[in-house]
């Protein structure tokens, strides 16, 4: 400790200098921390979904072509199936166009049986079983337009010819996996009142009864409506939502390599910037030798500057990264809002430490081990 | 006299270089002993090994041949650690161009060599204010090497090298950046240090005004021991001995 204030003298012994390196590295570790955090968002929404017992069922044709209802009760009927919700994506805007979010009709008696996992109190699932224009939201779209329980609004169509006006009952909690945060869900029995009739259903959800047994549920569901007029095509949840992600994974990984060459580049000018700082002390650490400073704790010092530059890189580079996501984190990658998860933040961290530990390493190594008497002679 | 009465004692020391391919004796068989309390002058021409000579006294060189001793103790075969360590404890160094940390105070740069020691913070602090009191700059002591003049630096550097109350201290042309004022006020520093304190001094010094300030000139030539003359004051300790390699 009794070094630290040395070390923070020499930290300020050139003001523009160490503003400079603290800014480029925090610069990189933004660029960094930014790129890292999509691929990170998406493999967590496939972790959280990798032992779900859930199925999505649609037709074979595509994503936009409907579900005949009669499908509900013949799955229902599948061994191993637990219980079938229907859904229908009503695509309503809140205020205006880019007030968006995923908003879906379901079956209100079956819902909490499938989405038991999704963090909602039990009286918010009673509530939206008893209230026909109940409605669940996610905690960021909570968050996002400033909602309560207990909150009247109203969703324009942008599919169906109508608006609905839906009373908040509950949320998907913090507990709940990442892609339900931004989610609405709300009772296709209203859906089909203020329609006039019946629905768009676009999927099936289907919980099996245990995880080892999905894989047989969605063979025995797609055998069932083989060569009927609306074949089907069931998938996992993680399989239903990676192949979503499937057309971002080569983006993804050319993140991660951008992201990886930005820090080792940082690294590099980092590296430079220390060395030029030590070669100039080099008279100083000769003299501090010649007192009896061992090299060890010269060797400690150099670095303890250069980690702290790196750290307070990190951390800038960090927190603008985080400021910066949450402000722009309206846009939607797939059923996502894009946070920096706290794995990115470690890691960005880490690297910066990295950066600093290793940019000095070589010179410091160097000046604390050098020939006491050469440094003194050209100093003098 | 017995032998931990020697403040320094060099027994056929030799230092030879390489450069390139080309062998430098800087150092060619020199034996000395040194009695405390002694204020000496090493003298000779550019190239002459005085620096060289000091170096291995003050720990931060090695002989090639010879033993050092300095203040009893043998510190030619000590690790480099351990020698560290010892110069921490024995010696302070004085250099021509003073060598102050810039970024720190002269209460800092005094108080530096006091961080090798267990002493806590108020120790230190009452230690350096002597230290400057000494070399008359208490007044001056948050001041920064920039905002100080040449020979209030040196006196700042004298105050560092005495802080820590070493065996020896080393000086190496200590004058040899000041105008004449200054000097004559660094050399009647040095004497006061000797007489005060007892403290061995030993200087390296081209200045040819320090012979009367000093007890003892050695003089060298070409890496040998050319003669040992006397200073302008009188010994106050025992004989020195002395023998070159011719």
């Amino acid at each position: 400790m009794k070094y630290l204030a040395l070390v923070i003298k020499n930290l300020f012994r050139n003001k523009r200098r160490t503003f400079l390196t603290v800014f480029s590295i925090a610069v990189s570790l933004f660029i960094f921390s930014a790129l890292v955090s999509l691929p990170t968002v998406a493999n967590q929404v496939l972790a959280d979904t990798a032992s779900s017992v859930r199925i999505v069922t649609h037709n074979k044709a595509g994503l936009t072509y409907s579900m005949p209802m009669a499908y509900q009760q013949k799955i229902a009927a599948v061994p191993h199936v637990q219980t079938v919700v229907a859904q229908a994506w009503f695509g309503g805007v809140f205020h205006d166009v880019t007030d968006q979010f995923p908003n879906v009709a379901i079956d209100h008696e079956q819902a909490e049986q499938m989405w038991s996992d999704w963090d909602v109190a039990p009286e918010g699932w009673e509530q939206f079983r008893k209230l026909r224009t109940a409605c669940i939201v996610g905690a960021d779209t909570m968050k996002r337009f400033h909602l309560h329980v207990g909150q009247q609004i109203i969703l324009k169509g942008t599919l169906y010819p109508f608006n609905v006006t839906l009373n908040i009952v509950g949320v998907f909690g913090p507990k709940a996996p990442i892609n339900s945060r931004t989610f609405l869900f709300f009772r296709r029995d209203y859906l089909e009142e203020a329609n006039h009739g019946q629905a768009y259903v676009d999927e099936m959800w289907v919980r099996a009864d245990s995880s080892a047994n999905v894989q047989q549920v969605i063979n025995n569901i797609d055998e069932q409506f083989a060569n009927s007029s609306a074949e089907t095509q069931s998938e996992a949840e993680s399989a239903f939502i990676g192949g979503f992600l499937k057309g971002y994974r080569m983006l993804f990984r050319l993140f991660e390599i951008l992201g990886f060459i930005v820090v080792v580049t940082i690294g590099l000018v980092a590296a430079n910037t220390a060395a030029m700082s030590i070669r100039e002390r080099r008279g100083e650490i000769a003299v501090m030798r010649s007192m009896g400073f061992p090299s060890g704790t010269i060797l400690s010092m150099l670095l303890s500057e250069s980690f702290i530059i790196g750290l307070l890189g990190g951390l800038f580079g960090c927190g603008a990264a985080f400021v910066i996501l949450k402000i722009f984190s309206g846009p939607r990658m797939g059923q996502m809002t894009i946070r920096m998860p706290t794995a990115v933040l470690l890691e960005t961290l880490i690297a910066a430490a990295v950066i600093g530990l290793l940019s000095a390493w070589f010179p410091a190594r160097a000046a604390s081990k050098m020939n006491i008497t050469e440094a003194l002679r050209m100093v003098a | 006299m017995s032998e931990n009465e020697y403040a320094i004692e060099l027994d056929h020391v030799s230092r030879i270089y390489m450069r390139d391919e080309f062998e430098v004796r800087a150092l060619d068989d020199i034996t000395i002993k040194l009695p405390n309390g002694r204020f000496v002058a090493i003298m000779g021409p550019s190239g002459s090994g005085k620096t060289t000579l000091l170096n291995l006294i003050a720990g931060i060189d090695h002989a090639t041949a010879g033993h050092v001793k300095v203040g009893g103790e043998e510190i030619t075969s000590m690790k480099e650690r351990d020698l560290a360590r010892w110069r921490a404890r024995h010696i302070g160094l004085v250099f021509q161009f003073y060598n102050l940390i810039p970024v720190l105070t002269a209460f800092e740069n005094v108080e530096l060599p006091l961080l090798l020691t267990d002493l806590n913070k108020a120790d230190r602090k009452q230690h350096v204010e002597t230290a400057l009191k000494v070399v008359g700059l208490a007044d001056r002591m948050n001041h920064y090497p920039r905002q100080l003049s040449g020979g209030q630096e040196q006196r700042v550097a004298i105050a560092r090298a005495i802080v820590t109350d070493p065996t020896i201290v080393v000086a190496d042309e200590p004058t040899g950046d000041l105008d004449a004022k200054s000097a004559e006020e660094i050399l009647s520093l040095m004497v006061e240090l000797n007489r005060m304190f007892n403290k061995t001094i030993i200087m390296v010094t081209h200045d040819q005004r320090a012979v009367r300030f000093v007890e003892q000139v050695f003089h060298l030539d070409k890496g040998v021991l050319a003669g040992i003359e006397p200073g302008g004051r009188a010994p106050t300790s025992g004989a020195t001995q002395a023998a070159g390699s011719h």
